[in-house]
């Protein structure tokens, strides 16, 4: 009933890194990397598959009989935690997840690079986040900064040097037993004491996504609002405490919060109060909640697409019309369409119309086929107010019937735009003195399963 | 303006970085020494490693311990090495002795004798003034598979269990297992330990703890008794990872000792009656389905699942529906709880049924789960909408989804009746396609099933399911799935007889034809659609036995299946020839006598009921079937059996004697003041387990303030005072009478528990109300026992 162990694997499946299983034969670890590698090569051509691999053992030594393999993909990398036993996916996933904000707050970007230049700071991190008996020991970075320091400047500057002349070097690096002092010392776990920064400042990065499925005749069938209240605070001293109330709080449902935040007191004036931790954290989850409730399940999207597709013998014929809604500028407007396993190739043209506005050359955006997806991406980086751009083409396949996929996924960007149009009233700091600097910022990005 | 200039100024830095770096490299590239991070991973073995292990620097020593790690993480064995790295255990550098702690995890059980080399400085290290030494110390010495020092990883384990930083308890409470696997015979010793762990007051090692109480002694939950309420209301306080596992510990409490929660109906109105604790924990689970952390959010949706009544298992809905919209990965493990809830209980999600509709981009997992959780919801309300969704997800590119939506829709036509020639038409529709083609397998139940339905109301529209049998026999050609092909021939001679009028008589007009094709084609066909031709020429003969023609082509068909390759075709013919030997006597060709005189024949009309009756459509439950496996667990997310020892326990009728819960501990006031300041309330004393004295505001000089917070509990006892001092006129006036439970204030918990001293007070009055209660019931309980004794 524990995470058996972790490892990281690169693009071409093979391990970088990997914890202990020192409780498992050394054929286990491997049997789960094969197991994961033998379903990305099942795998059809969009590359999706099940994160939740079964693994059996065949009975061999002393392994558990069956196991399975919890992954997820970040950029080119896959992470996998493999679980025996009746154990809750979710642990391994949540944990997973844990894990690579950990590194990411370690390292910036999670790359093969970048992992195999700190792997000896990745492996101390393991260590301290997963005990070898399979239970997250701690997932807080602000602890685990004290523990393990991340690289800085200074640490790739020393090892770069030559190491004969290191007694200078070292006597300057960043660790020795004496500094550990502060590490345990912090009363709350998601804040260090004695923090100091030059300037004060608190930034909040709201962002919403609009999740929606449109029916072949144009009438939405599903829409969702979810909204994340990013924090990044640079505040100094010890617990400065924070206020947090919004002129519109009731458009907020079923939300989720970081552990500092005060629960009774949301339940209650619908005011965040907390004690930040320091750097980026996410502080807050939401679901949009209209006011109106029949538009629960109903709410306007910002764009259309009218599909025209003809599927004939050994292909077919398209024209689709994209069309925003909105009254800002849209931008990375990004629409994808499978064409089905047997796709071998795809023609097209694009052109402007409607409004006309910045139709100027290369506005229309560019069309690509991916070959090994099977997957037609067109892509416009901007759409001005309620305008429209047209694709027309044609696709070839090696199938008698091709069997295209019946939607089109789209994906836009809306800076300054809230669906919900939450707004932050008020940022107050108490029990500190000093001034400090404010900033939301909003964005919304969209994504829109349309059928036809 | 100054944050653009440190901006600036960072960046320049950098890039100054950047620029030496790439300079440095340049140089050493001359020497041959490359240095960076990434070239150390990709450095081989070599001699050098071991002499520098030996004599170098503390920087040649970390950069040979680096290379060591980094050609373990290639998967060699270094275990070579063993000897050099033991001797750099007591490093004055951190950094490397934490890859030596390491490499001696994953090496240690191979050189037992040289790894009790170390033991040693760990023993030191125990007694360091840092709980970050002392921790890891701990953690690495219980780390060590050598059974030898089971003794002595016990007494640290003692040692550290009653050490001043919960951080070092933490790392003592989650040996404990280890030293357990290491040797059991300790287990007594263990078990003290882990009473004495759950009784910690400080939120961070309970987690741990119950970790260590589940892989030790996860029977004894008598030890829970007193600890049961505590931990209840340090719930939110403990880390998300703790949550989990207290969470699951407390529902496996709940379930074995508490009282089964009982619904009384009468008259249209329903009474529930919750025990007190298991009310207690629901009322401190619940704030938790807020946690950002999926796991947790599902522990709290077992508890209510598990133990709610009817009434309050709504509340699992809306979390569950949040966090499956987390991501890709807790959407695939979402959906088969949600499918295991909904099979139960369908009107909880129906209102819901848009968030299952699937899109193109689902793994095909989550795509059957969705089918299988919209068919759970269909209702006559929403079977429209949902039988569009079936027929259109029957275009998908993925051939398993394309039949579950086949199958889905005649379910479809089961659930909601009044649908079902909506849903025939859609499956003829799909019959045209060949990969759809299953979908007559369907059909053919759908078909039975109206026809079963109109012959008991005798209405018009049993005209209407043999038209669609018609149009299907007509074009068996087409159809080439072969279960297809063995349905179409099934479905022409169950429903082939007619009335007069008929050229044969008795016979629908089109049936003979497709004997006729079928029997051309018998050798080519696949088993089960030979017998099914066998049948059907069985079924055809029986009604007619005197057309010539039909009984030559039902003798032709009778032979070749009697010397098919098939046994299972040979049986079936030879079945149907015995049971039709009176109809047609000299089946064999030779002896008929022998073949009558043996065993009961049967006359004409008693081989037609044989052959036809009792043909009623069965339902088609496959897709429905619940299976008993628990939500959270991951038998049922990849649905087989995962052999493991999960099982929940059955609720107990009366549970135990709630008295037995009563803490003297924490019937004064109790319990931790919390660190989200959620619940309220934070011991004031300075370690473990002595009742709380609330110390009167300026008790605690300012000066040492932020001395105290080098530990946690002190920390938390002058940020009471602290607090209390700066607290202005609303909760004034109560510090100065805390003592005296005259307080009623309700906020449970609340900014940094500046009412922490008021609650206490609030907190006894409530538990020596509910002790008086509790006696009560246990009164109660003891002469309803005596009275059942009696009459017995």
């Amino acid at each position: 009933m524990a995470i058996d162990g972790l490892i990281i694997l690169d693009a071409n499946g093979r391990p970088i890194i990997q914890s202990g299983y020192t409780s498992f034969p050394p054929a286990y670890p491997l049997l789960h990397i094969d197991a994961l590698n033998n379903e990305l090569a099942k795998a059809p051509s969009s590359g999706i598959i099940d994160p939740v691999v079964y693994v059996s053992s065949g009975g061999g030594g002393d392994m558990p009989d069956c196991s399975a393999c919890c992954h997820i993909q970040v950029r080119e990398i896959r992470m996998l935690a493999s679980i025996s036993g009746d154990m809750d996916p979710l642990v391994a996933f949540a944990f997973l997840q844990a894990f690579h904000d950990i590194l990411q707050d370690y390292f910036g970007t999670v790359s093969t690079v970048t992992l195999k230049g700190n792997f000896d700071t990745v492996y101390q991190l393991i260590e301290e986040i997963l005990d070898s008996s399979g239970h997250p020991l701690t997932t807080s970075s602000s602890i685990l900064r004290d523990i393990v320091l991340p690289p800085s400047l200074l640490s790739t500057l020393l090892a770069s040097l030559p190491a004969s002349s290191s007694s200078v070097g070292r006597s300057a690096g960043p660790i020795s037993l004496n500094s550990t002092g502060g590490a345990f010392a912090s009363p709350i776990p998601w804040r260090k004491i004695g923090l100091r920064h030059k300037s004060n400042e608190i930034l909040f990065d709201v962002t919403e996504e609009m999740r929606a499925i449109v029916g072949r005749n144009g009438a939405t069938l599903a829409s969702n609002v979810i909204g994340t209240i990013e924090c990044n605070s640079r505040l100094s001293a010890g617990m400065p405490d924070l206020l947090v109330s919004f002129s519109n709080p009731n458009v907020m449902a079923e939300c989720a919060f970081h552990p500092c935040v005060r629960l009774q007191r949301w339940k209650r004036e619908r005011i965040l109060s907390f004690i930040p931790p320091d750097g980026k954290f996410v502080l807050e989850e939401y679901q949009y909640a209209p006011p109106q409730k029949a538009v629960v399940n109903n709410l306007p999207i910002p764009v259309s697409l009218k599909p025209n597709i003809t599927i004939g013998e050994l292909g077919g014929n398209f024209m689709v019309t994209f069309t925003s809604r909105m009254t800002k500028s849209m931008e990375n407007v990004k629409i994808e369409w499978y064409l089905g396993e047997d796709a071998t190739g795809a023609q097209c043209t694009l052109s402007g119309a409607g409004s006309g506005v910045g139709s100027t050359g290369g506005a229309e955006g560019s069309w690509t086929f991916d070959s090994r997806k099977k997957t037609l991406r067109w892509e416009i980086p901007t759409m001005h107010s309620l305008g429209s751009r047209i694709l027309r083409g044609s696709w070839t396949s090696k199938a008698q019937v091709p069997r295209p996929a019946h939607a089109f996924q789209i994906r836009f960007e809306l800076p300054s735009h809230s669906f919900s149009s939450v707004r932050i009233d008020q940022v107050r700091l108490s029990s500190e003195l000093y001034k400090m600097y404010k900033g939301v910022r909003v964005q919304s990005c969209g994504s829109i399963e349309w059928r036809w | 303006m100054d944050s653009v200039n440190l901006a600036a100024l960072t960046e320049n830095a950098a890039r100054l970085g950047m620029r030496i770096q790439e300079t440095l490299h340049e140089h050493t590239r001359d020497l041959s020494i490359a240095r960076g991070g990434a070239s150390l991973f990709d450095m081989p073995d070599d001699k050098n490693i071991g002499r520098q292990l030996e004599f170098g620097s503390d920087r040649e020593r970390l950069e040979a311990m680096k290379r060591l790690i980094a050609l373990t993480s290639k998967g060699r064995n270094m275990s070579n090495y063993f000897p050099q790295v033991v001797k750099n255990v007591a490093s004055q550098d951190l950094e490397i002795r934490k890859l030596v702690y390491i490499y001696l995890l994953r090496y240690a059980e191979h050189e037992p004798d040289l790894a009790l080399l170390s033991i040693n400085a760990f023993q030191k290290d125990l007694t360091d003034p840092s709980p970050l030494i002392r921790a890891m110390a701990l953690r690495v010495l219980s780390g060590i598979k050598v059974p030898m020092i089971a003794h002595i990883v016990v007494l640290a384990i003692k040692k550290c269990a009653a050490d001043l930083s919960p951080h070092v308890r933490k790392a003592a409470a989650l040996a404990i297992p280890k030293a357990h696997r290491l040797d059991s015979s300790q287990q007594p010793t263990l078990i003290t330990i882990i009473q004495s762990l759950l009784q910690d007051h400080s939120a961070l090692s309970i987690g741990s703890a119950v970790v260590a109480f589940e892989s030790v002694c996860p029977t004894r939950l008598d030890l829970l008794h007193q600890q049961y309420r505590r931990l209840c209301r340090m719930l939110v306080d403990v880390d998300e990872w703790g949550q989990v596992n207290l969470l699951n510990l407390l529902l496996r409490y709940a379930r074995t000792m508490l009282p089964k929660p009982t619904i009384t109906r009468d008259a249209g109105s329903e009474a529930e009656e919750l025990d007190k604790d298991l009310q207690l924990l629901q009322s401190s689970a619940e704030p938790l389905f807020q946690s950002r952390n999926p796991a947790v959010v599902l522990a709290v949706v077992r508890v209510f699942y598990y133990t709610g009544s009817p009434s309050s298992l709504c509340k699992v809905v809306n979390p569950l529906l949040r966090i499956q919209l987390n991501s890709n990965e807790t959407e695939r493990v979402v959906l088969p709880y949600i499918s295991a809830v909904a099979f139960e209980y369908p009107h909880l999600f129906s209102p819901h049924y848009a968030r299952f509709l699937i899109c193109t981009n689902d793994p095909r997992q989550v795509k059957r789960d969705k089918i299988k959780i919209l068919l759970k919801l269909c209702t006559s309300e929403n079977h429209q909408a949902l039988l569009r969704e079936f027929i259109d997800y029957a275009d998908d590119p993925d051939d398993l989804v394309v039949g579950d939506a086949i199958h889905a829709v005649g379910q479809c036509a089961q659930r909601v009746p009044t649908c079902a020639r909506q849903c025939i038409s859609a499956l003829l529709a799909m019959i045209k396609n060949t990969i759809t083609s299953n979908a007559i397998v369907v059909l053919k139940l759908l078909v039975q099933n109206q026809l079963h339905e109109s012959s008991l109301d005798r209405g018009l529209r049993s005209q209407d399911p043999l038209k669609i049998i018609t149009q299907l026999a007509h074009r068996i050609d087409d159809i080439k799935h072969p279960r297809a092909r063995a349905c179409v021939i099934w479905l022409t001679g169950q429903y082939c007889p007619s009335g007069a009028g008929t050229v044969i008589d008795g016979i629908a007009d089109w049936a003979p034809d497709v004997l006729r094709k079928a029997a051309k084609s018998f050798i080519a066909e696949k088993s089960v659609v030979k017998m099914q031709i066998v049948t059907l020429a069985a079924k055809l003969f029986v009604l007619c036995p005197t057309d010539h023609t039909l009984e030559l082509l039902c003798r032709y068909v009778f032979s070749l299946g009697k010397y098919d390759l098939s046994y299972e075709v040979r049986d079936r013919t030879r079945m149907l020839t015995s049971l039709l030997s009176s109809v047609l006597p000299s089946i064999d060709g030779a002896q008929p006598e022998t073949s009558i005189g043996e065993g009961v024949v049967l006359r004409r009309e008693q081989v037609k009921k044989v052959l036809f009756e009792g043909k009623a459509g069965t339902a088609d439950n496959t897709a429905l079937s619940g299976h008993d496996y628990l939500i959270g667990t991951l038998s049922l997310v990849i649905g087989k059996d995962m052999h493991s020892d999960t099982f929940l326990p059955e609720w107990l009728e009366a549970g135990i004697d709630p008295a037995l819960r009563d803490n003297k501990d924490t019937s004064t006031p109790p319990a931790p003041r919390s660190i989200s300041s959620l619940s309220a309330s934070r011991p004031a004393g300075t370690t473990g387990t002595t009742p709380v004295v609330l110390t009167p505001s300026d008790s605690t000089p300012t000066h040492n303030a932020r001395e105290a917070w080098r530990d946690l509990d002190r920390f938390y006892a002058s940020d009471n005072e602290q607090s209390e001092s700066e607290s202005t006129d609303e909760h004034g006036h109560e510090s100065g009478k805390e003592n005296e439970d005259s307080n009623s204030d309700e906020d449970d918990g609340d900014d940094d528990g500046e009412e922490s001293g008021s609650k206490g007070g609030d907190e006894a009055e409530e538990w020596n109300s509910s002790q008086e209660a509790d006696s009560l019931i246990h009164e109660h309980h003891q002469e309803v026992y005596n009275t059942g004794a009696r009459t017995v």
